[in-house]
């Protein structure tokens, strides 16, 4: 490691409160300059220079799914998601074709060291998958055809520019208001729009005031729990002595989510002002965006947004620091996020104590999503009535929702609070072709077949109406399955997931989803056994609930209704004996 | 006075006070509830599951290792869903690695062992593909296991928490995920410093004593709890021999927070007493009578000394006499002989050899 690359540890160290959080984005930097690897000798030096131990530093590099670790890469390294949303959006045949054209299998390198091939999970992309993640460029939409041009491209070492278009809608033009204006990323042209202006007016408002609005806005959080956010701010303790911290979860890993990156890459400053008026509510001093790791080019959108805003004197006092994420799904469970972000292995935390009262660095801290605290603008501008002129008690506001799978215009939408299910369906340009099932709140919740979906009342995306369809709102990252896909196949690749991304500290979802992963791919391979279903449902069964943290049961769930609601095919899959 | 009150544990009502777990009162009361991942010494962490409990009017079950009682609190411990939850727990630990207790050191004193001995599981009804970890004998004193490690990590807080030698931690993640020392050397090779507390806190056979090795079984060892005499710490030891002979030493648990070494040792107490068993050890004061060596008594020996003593400062002064004292001896010791030294002999000849 040259000096140069040490004083530029030593430069992100100090934008920490503590120089040990400083470990992840020095690690990413060692391995960037080091042709994409990490070898034991670059994780040692960086463990001197951060001074932390050296199991500690080693224990972080190989928890994390982007660090090559003793795992060399070659000069590509072509990493294609194949995740829900992206097997029903045909990756399959992407990998396998790209296995043959390469001659290569998952985890090999070309004998030229030129390409690597892996698998790899969802990369929020998945209104636009196939993806293939090349290094830290994403390549969207992905045909063969084009795999020909990136091939071509990449062996004479250019990285392609090839063409993507997303389709996306609002119904409500808050949080997609700036998603078709050129630019709006600039801080010259979201302020021509309008931005900033509702800063100005809540720096004016005492934070009690502010928290009021939010409170009786009843805006509840849009990352998945959706619990209300005005409470939640509510908890942080007065007069502590500690600072209190305020941290955007920018994380965006469940499969079928990919509506957080509208505003994070197109709309930034958007969401920099909800956090400046909210930490201006909080009391808050130091903010940070925890970004999901592949991100790469938009964290660097979010950090240019805050030199702009620094720049413009919006920022005030406050300090924003983007932090990358390395590859954990669990990171984007708050306390996993919380310690990933104090330099350590993303493993969630025990609750109580809860983060309002003791979070980051042991400090009272609110960690919020994305599109949360993009909401808090119009909040503050236009008041708890104008926000709840969309929805109903059963939520109320806009949302955003990504639909992927067998839609004509799979994209990101915003509708109201409570739209009804065809609704949001139509303005994805309809089903295409026949449909085995849907999920609507990203991988974690459970699957509705289409018989369900016709029966009752008909399904609404709010907080209520998903419940009478025993399946909730989630993350709002809907998937439709067509019919062309068995069930055994779907299980088997859901759990490889959760399996592939389970932390690993508490027995039933390291070994339980291991077994489970197991079981189901022997099921789809039909090489099943009888009594293997029985175990999956008995695993589920106690898995479900009883796990540190929620991750469990956001695979036991799902899995259950696989299994229950489509046995037939499960039990077609298991060979009778003679 | 702290205030006291009752809590409710399979409807049994129960005396206590505030900041106690769940747990705590279990024990005190011998109500057994299984725990793979707490350990007194390096507390809650809510890993392994095996001592979640039903609590009355919180939704799902709690872990008890880490739950404070309230007044009134009603528990049930052992319930058919609980059972159903410590079974899987079992089952999954058993389907992966090799837990073979026949000639496993941790025979009769695993915590897995009796969680699977009271749900009465014998073997595991389906066995994972497991990738088999060779044994790492590369250091002195410890023998590692990993296919017999539940991950409980409690040999990971003991070394960064409690002895701060920052040695293990865990490497890679899901079922990859595996204890390691320093960027996953053999422990031989490693920082460590031998000083066996991971050793005494893993529950289950993945980190033994290499010399403890098939001296006997734990139901055959007897316990001694002795000061160790290596320094003026004074640590307490909890000393397991078999017929009069040394086996290992474990720092003192039982009320280990009024220990000196809360329970911790260090490589001298943990290794140092192999000299015990050898039969030229010395158990009585000598005397050279005649040219050789005879064994005394020992007030024999000290009057001997003292009239030795009298008669050399007699004849040559206080001068000629001089005493070195030890780090193996306590600092009320050492100071005794400082004042014998300059009060009764009078000389300021005395020293100290500073080391071990
Ligand atoms: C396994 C797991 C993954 C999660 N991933 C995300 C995520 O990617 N983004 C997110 O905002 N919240 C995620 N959450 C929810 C967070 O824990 C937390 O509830 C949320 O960030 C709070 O923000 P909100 O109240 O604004 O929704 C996840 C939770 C779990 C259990
Ligand atoms: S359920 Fe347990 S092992 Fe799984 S991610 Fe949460 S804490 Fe980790
Ligand atoms: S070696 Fe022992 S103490 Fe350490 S994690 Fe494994 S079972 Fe637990
Ligand atoms: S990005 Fe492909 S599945 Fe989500
Ligand atoms: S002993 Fe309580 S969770 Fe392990």
């Amino acid at each position: 490691m040259n000096d140069n690359i040490k004083s530029r540890i030593q430069q992100i160290m100090g934008r920490y409160p503590r120089k040990e959080s400083a470990l992840l984005p020095a690690l990413m930097l060692v391995q960037k300059e080091n042709g994409n690897n990490l070898t034991k000798e670059l994780v040692a030096e960086v463990a001197d220079v951060i001074g932390v131990s050296l199991s500690r530093a080693f224990g972080v590099a190989t928890y994390y799914s982007m660090f090559n670790v003793s795992r060399p890469v070659g000069k590509y390294h072509l990493q294609v998601d194949t995740n829900i949303p992206a097997t029903i959006m045909g990756a399959v045949e992407i990998f396998n074709y790209l296995s043959d054209k390469l001659g290569i299998k998952h985890g090999e390198t070309t004998p030229d060291g030129l390409f690597t091939l892996s698998k790899v999970e969802c990369l929020a992309s998945c209104g636009t998958c196939p993806v293939i993640q090349v290094n830290e460029r994403y390549y969207e939409l992905m045909t063969k055809e084009k795999v020909d041009m990136l091939i071509d491209s990449l062996r004479k070492g250019i990285m392609p520019d090839l063409p993507v278009e997303y389709n996306w809608g609002t119904l409500c033009n808050v949080l997609l208001k700036n998603r078709g204006v050129e630019n709006a990323k600039s801080i010259a042209v979201y302020k021509q729009l309008g931005g900033y202006k509702t800063l100005t007016k809540a720096l004016k408002m005492s934070p009690e005031e502010i928290i009021q609005a939010v409170k009786d806005s009843q805006l509840r959080g849009r990352g998945g729990a959706g619990f209300p956010t005005g409470i939640k701010w509510g908890f942080v303790p007065k007069n502590t002595g500690k600072p209190v911290y305020l941290i955007c979860n920018a994380d965006e890993g469940e499969p079928g989510t990919f509506k957080d990156r509208q505003i994070l890459a197109y709309d930034p400053h958007l969401l920099l002002e909800g956090m400046i008026i909210s930490a201006h509510a909080l009391g808050c001093k130091q903010a940070f965006i925890y970004i999901r790791g592949e991100f790469g080019w938009i964290a660097e959108i979010l950090e240019k947004a805050i030199d702009e805003a620094k720049q413009d004197g919006q920022l005030n006092d406050l300090s924003i620091v983007v932090h990358r994420g390395a590859g954990s799904y669990v990171c984007g469970e708050e306390t996993a996020l919380i310690e990933s972000l104090e330099g350590k292995r993303g493993l969630p935390r025990m609750k109580p104590p809860f983060p309002a009262i003791e979070g980051l660095y042991g400090c009272p801290t609110i960690v919020n999503n994305v599109e949360t605290l993009a909401s808090i603008p119009y909040i503050v501008e236009h008041g708890a009535d104008a926000f709840k002129q969309w929805g109903s008690k059963a939520g109320y506001g806009f949302k955003l929702f990504g639909v992927s799978g067998a839609v004509n215009k799979p994209g990101a939408y915003e509708c109201p609070m409570g739209i009804s299910f065809d609704e949001l369906i139509e303005m994805a340009g309809g089903y295409k072709g026949k449909i085995k099932g849907v999920i609507i709140g990203g991988l974690s919740v459970p699957i509705v077949t289409p018989e369900e979906l016709k029966k009752g009342p008909g399904l609404k995306l709010d907080y209520e109406s998903p419940a009478e369809y025993g399946t909730s709102l989630g993350s709002g990252g809907v998937m439709v399955i067509g019919e062309e896909f068995t069930m055994p196949e779907i299980a088997a690749r859901t759990i490889q997931f959760y399996h592939h991304e389970s932390c690993g500290q508490c027995t039933p979802c390291r070994l339980g989803s291991t077994m489970m992963t197991q079981l189901l791919e022997k099921i789809a391979d039909g090489n099943g056994q009888e009594g293997d279903i029985e175990r999956v449902l008995w695993l589920c069964n106690n898995i479900r609930g009883n796990t540190l943290c929620p991750t469990g049961e956001a695979y036991a769930h799902p899995v259950i209704t696989m299994v229950t609601k489509f046995r037939d095919e499960f039990e077609a899959m298991i060979p009778k004996k003679a | 006075m702290e205030s006291t009150f009752k809590i409710y544990i399979n409807g049994k009502a129960l005396e206590t006070s505030a900041g106690k777990t769940v747990l705590d009162v279990a024990r005190e009361h011998d109500i057994y509830i299984p725990t793979l991942c707490h350990h007194p010494r390096t507390g809650k962490a809510g890993k392994c599951r095996a001592c979640l409990v039903e609590v009355e009017g919180l939704r799902g079950l709690k872990e008890s290792c880490a739950l404070e009682v309230r007044d009134g609190m009603s528990v049930k411990t052992h319930t058919e869903q609980i059972q159903e939850v410590r079974k899987m727990i079992v089952e999954l630990l058993l389907s992966n690695g090799e837990h073979n207790c026949i000639a496993c050191e941790k025979n009769g004193h695993c915590e897995l062992q009796d969680m699977a001995y009271h749900l009465g599981i014998e073997r595991p009804g389906y066995l994972l593909d497991y990738e088999r970890i060779t044994l790492d004998e590369s250091s002195e004193g410890i023998i590692r296991d990993a296919n017999k490690c539940i991950e409980c990590g409690r040999c990971i807080k003991s070394c960064n928490n409690n002895v701060m030698h920052e040695v293990l931690d865990f490497g890679w993640r899901s079922d990859h995920m595996r204890v390691i020392c320093d960027d996953d050397k053999p422990m031989g090779e490693s920082t460590c410093v031998q000083c066996g507390e991971c050793v005494q806190v893993c529950p289950v056979g993945a980190l033994t004593f290499r010399y403890a090795k098939g001296k006997g079984p734990y139901w055959e060892l007897d316990k001694t709890k002795v000061i160790c005499t290596y320094c003026g710490v004074g640590c307490s030891i909890d000393m397991f021999t078999k017929d009069n002979k040394f086996v290992y030493s474990l720092g003192t648990e039982e009320n280990w927070q009024d220990q000196t070494n809360k329970g911790m040792l260090c490589v001298k107490g943990r290794f140092g007493f192999d000299f015990l068993n050898r039969e030229d050890r010395l158990d009585t004061p000598l005397i050279r009578k005649n040219g050789k060596l005879e064994k005394a008594g020992w007030d024999e020996a000290l009057d001997l000394v003292a009239s030795r003593f009298t008669d050399i400062k007699a004849e040559h002064g206080p001068g000629s006499i001089g005493f070195f004292t030890s780090a193996r001896i306590s600092n009320e010791e050492n100071y005794a002989l400082m004042r014998f030294a300059r009060g009764v002999v009078g000389t300021n000849n005395i020293d100290h050899c500073a080391r071990l």
